[in-house]
């Protein structure tokens, strides 16, 4: 059967994308190597790790979803996921392998939790996926991606969105569907998004550092407590698009109550507050 | 009574209202009065779509039925102008990009505009 063996949280943004493009010798700059060395710190935790596949919760950007017909929770089951054109041409990166079976497993599992989720036999992924991706993904580089991916992706752009605690309680959800495959797979479940920051009105740019800390370390001790918190209290504290940290609880959610944080990171750097936390699980 | 406390309380919460009027959020409202201008700059995704744009900049709103004063703030690259219109941030960063304008400098109309768009 399958398994849950850790969790991953991590920010998304463009500019973790660019600086990563820009290559090692910016990435070990003294102003990102606060953002760029705790995630190789991930990375070879993930190398002894060897996980078979990764469950990526995340959100889009309009860059596969419109307004026209907005999904709240959208899951992939395909055995690619090419990557989004998001308005300035798509990275150079090759298709994401994807595992269709686990994916639909996923689909009926979360089904049978009345989690009526949207179906997406083709879904490419934009920097809710790919931003974090490759310093995760220990396997990329020369022989492209490795570790095969299920992205699941949740509204969090247009309200109402679903609640903290239906995020949550879609973790545990997903949490079940893993365990109940039949297939001997470890599986790492990876939440991106957040930490604090505004990017409309005269709060642009603002970051607040002491509430993303507390956010993490809430994240570890008391998760539950998170599921309190509204949307109007989390964007007071984090602003408008904090709210992707819901894509952290769920990760969160989808783990053993007693998993441990072990990689801890946090930077607050021009208009974001960058996250990293991973979590171990007992064997 | 089937309109339970408990459900009222959900409904009262699942979407944020009074915010400050510094903070915005993108629902109902903006959604609703968004959808031609977020059509338009989600067409930018398509590199056809910005070539069209490039080439002429004119035909490319005449697909979206924009209104006159929205192909107007489009022309004179008005950011605050298109957020108050419910243009979606995350839309207006492919406009962005198409238009040579860097986030700092869309941030810093923002920082000075001084009100939700929902005010």
């Amino acid at each position: 059967m399958a398994r849950v063996v850790g969790g991953i949280g991590a920010s998304h943004a463009p500019s973790m994308e660019h600086i990563y493009d820009a290559g090692e010798e910016v990435r070990e700059s003294d102003e990102w190597q606060p953002l760029f060395g705790p995630f190789k710190d991930v990375a070879s935790w993930l190398e002894q790790l060897k996980p078979d596949r990764l469950v990526v919760i995340y959100n889009d950007h309009m860059d596969q979803f419109f307004l026209n017909a907005y999904p709240t929770f959208a899951l992939g089951v395909a055995d690619t996921y090419p990557v989004a054109d998001e308005g300035f041409g798509a990275r150079p990166f090759p298709p994401l392998p994807g595992d269709a079976r686990l994916g639909w497993h996923i689909a009926r599992s979360l089904v049978a939790d009345e989690f009526d989720i949207t179906i997406c036999q083709e879904l490419e992924v934009d920097h809710g996926v790919i931003s974090p991706l490759p310093m995760v993904d220990f396997s990329e580089g020369e022989g492209g991606w490795k570790i095969p991916i299920v992205p699941l992706a949740v509204n969090v752009i247009l309200h109402p969105l679903p609640s903290p605690l239906r995020c949550w309680k879609l973790g545990q959800g997903l949490r079940r569907a893993i365990l109940s495959y039949e297939e001997d797979l470890s599986v790492v479940v990876v939440g991106t998004g957040g930490l604090s920051h505004q990017l409309t009105g005269p709060r642009f740019g603002q970051v607040t550092p002491d509430w993303d800390q507390e956010f993490m370390r809430l994240l570890a001790e008391d998760p539950e407590s998170l599921t309190t918190y509204t949307y109007k209290q989390l964007i007071e504290l984090g602003g408008t698009e904090s709210v992707e940290v819901v894509n952290w609880l769920a990760m969160r959610g989808a783990l053993p109550q007693d998993a441990r944080p072990l990689v801890q990171a946090y930077y607050a750097h021009r208009i974001m507050g960058y996250g990293l936390q991973t979590f171990e699980v007992a064997a | 009574m089937e309109l339970t406390q408990d459900y009222l309380d959900r409904l009262r919460a699942v979407q944020p209202h009074d915010l400050p009027g510094d903070l915005d959020l993108f629902d109902e409202h903006t959604a609703t009065r968004g959808m031609r201008l977020n059509k338009a700059a989600y067409s930018l995704k398509d590199a056809h779509q910005r070539e069209l744009f490039h080439h002429d900049e004119e035909a490319w709103m005449e697909q979206f039925g924009l209104t006159d004063e929205e192909k107007d703030l489009m022309r004179t690259r008005d950011w605050i102008g298109l957020w108050r219109k419910g243009m979606s941030i995350y839309v207006m960063v492919k406009l962005s990009g198409v238009t040579d304008t860097p986030l700092p400098e869309i941030g810093k109309q923002m920082r000075e505009s001084g009100g939700s768009a929902n005010g």
